[in-house]
């Protein structure tokens, strides 16, 4: 799992990134790197909130699988993504990150990040 | 003699519950241009005062009550709202013959008293027999997708739902299946106002945008305004689903404000907001530039709390 934070920490390098973890569907989360938030239990359980809702609304939508998930506040957003089966990416960044940018690299480093699982 | 009509500034077509036109038209003036399967109506309006009402499929004209009571038998039409300068009002009330300053207001129903008739018949003069739910059907069950076991709890569903006097639902590990059941009677009053011709105007703006397939303002209990060409239940039910689960989470996040979510699946991207006391929906193309939708969700919550 060595090598998986050191691709999670690719993403702490973006501006305004504040956490990148793998989490399972179900919420649980596989690996993660953080700067400057904290990953209590509460906020594993709204992972896991999010994870089990969006998959099951976006099953109840044709039973279409989930291509993203982004929630915004004021402050931060969200964003989830798939990596493979089960395995999803989640990376939380300041609102004055840039989107494109973290997609990006999400998109880019998932290769890398479905052959260390 | 719809042809005749001047035809006004479009504010651009909808989707909505016939009631839905006088509730939300207390200052327009002008013509709302009504379609109902191959048939076209009118109502004229000074606002918020119904003038007269027609309605025309082949050789079947209806005017008067007997279009009204049509209009008021289906669940939800179709209509644009064009707004009349004064010179066009008088014109337009020319050719309905209407006299100027003349009061013949057609008052407008508490709730509709005739009845849908169902949506592949022609329109009828007769009136069919009342059926008072003009608002929501009830939704079919989803598919509950199997839990698996889950090693953190998800959060419990908020234990009181804002603006809704609701039963308390059972704490569960599983948040429940993303269907909110549609009110077991709909309201029999007229329903509030709660949209303006600048709310419509934002809408419309909002629907031009490329890549929003459909855009609609809701609330807990129904569908306001739907501007695109969707079946709403279904997208009403995602909708629905997605702020259910912000009401989960929002409550445990110190991250402000809540902005907007957006599920993206191989279709497409549905993103709720919140929009004044209602909530937006948009239904856009999987290619849209979600930076733009982005800034124009943040601003109007910015000119909302200006």
């Amino acid at each position: 799992m060595a090598v998986l934070k050191e691709i999670l920490n690719k993403f702490l390098i973006l501006n305004g990134v504040q956490a990148a973890m793998v989490v399972q569907e179900n919420g649980e989360i596989i690996e993660s790197m953080k700067s400057g938030i904290r990953i209590d239990e509460e906020l594993q359980r709204v992972i896991a909130t999010l994870m089990l809702d969006s998959k099951a609304t976006a099953t109840s939508f044709g039973d279409a699988p989930l291509s993203m998930l982004f929630v915004e506040y004021a402050d931060y957003f969200l964003i989830i993504g798939p990596v493979m089966e089960e395995f999803y990416l989640l990376v939380i960044a300041k609102n004055t990150a840039n989107i494109g940018q973290i997609t990006y690299a999400m998109k880019k480093n998932q290769e890398e990040i479905v052959s260390t699982l | 003699m719809m042809e005749q009509l001047p035809d006004g500034k479009s504010i651009g077509w909808m989707q909505a519950p016939p009631q839905w036109i006088f509730s939300h038209t207390l200052r327009f003036v002008g013509i709302v241009r009504i379609v109902i399967q191959d048939g076209e109506g009118f109502i004229l309006i000074n606002k918020g005062k119904p003038l007269t009402y027609y309605f025309k499929h082949g050789r079947i004209e209806l005017r008067g009550n007997a279009a009204l009571d049509y209009f008021n038998s289906n669940p939800t039409i179709e209509f644009n709202l064009s707004k009349y300068t004064p010179e066009e009002m008088s014109l337009a009330m020319q050719i309905c013959h209407i006299e100027d300053g003349e009061t013949k207001t057609i008052p407008v129903p508490v709730a509709p008293a005739v009845p849908a008739e169902p949506p592949a018949r022609a329109p009828q003069p007769s009136a069919a027999p009342a059926r008072p739910d003009t608002v929501a059907t009830p939704a079919p069950a989803a598919a509950v997708p199997k839990p698996a076991p889950v090693p953190v709890k998800p959060l419990p569903e908020p234990e009181t739902v804002p603006e809704e006097e609701t039963p308390s639902v059972p704490v569960s590990a599983v948040p429940p299946p993303p269907v909110l059941e549609a009110p077991p009677a709909p309201p029999s009053v007229p329903l509030p106002a709660v949209l303006d011709a600048e709310d419509i105007k934002i809408i419309s703006q909002i629907k031009k945008l490329n890549g929003i397939v459909a855009i609609s303002v809701f609330n807990d209990d129904r569908n306001i305004m739907l501007m695109g060409d969707v079946e709403i239940e279904p997208l009403l039910r995602i909708a629905r689903s997605l702020l259910a689960t912000t009401r989960k989470i929002t409550p445990h996040l110190d991250w402000g404000q809540f902005v907007h979510m957006t599920l993206q699946i191989p279709e497409g991207n549905i993103i709720i907001a919140d929009y004044r006391e209602n909530y937006l929906c948009l239904l856009t193309t999987r290619t849209i530039n979600i930076g733009h939708i982005r800034r124009i969700l943040r601003d109007l919550q910015i000119s909302e709390g200006a």
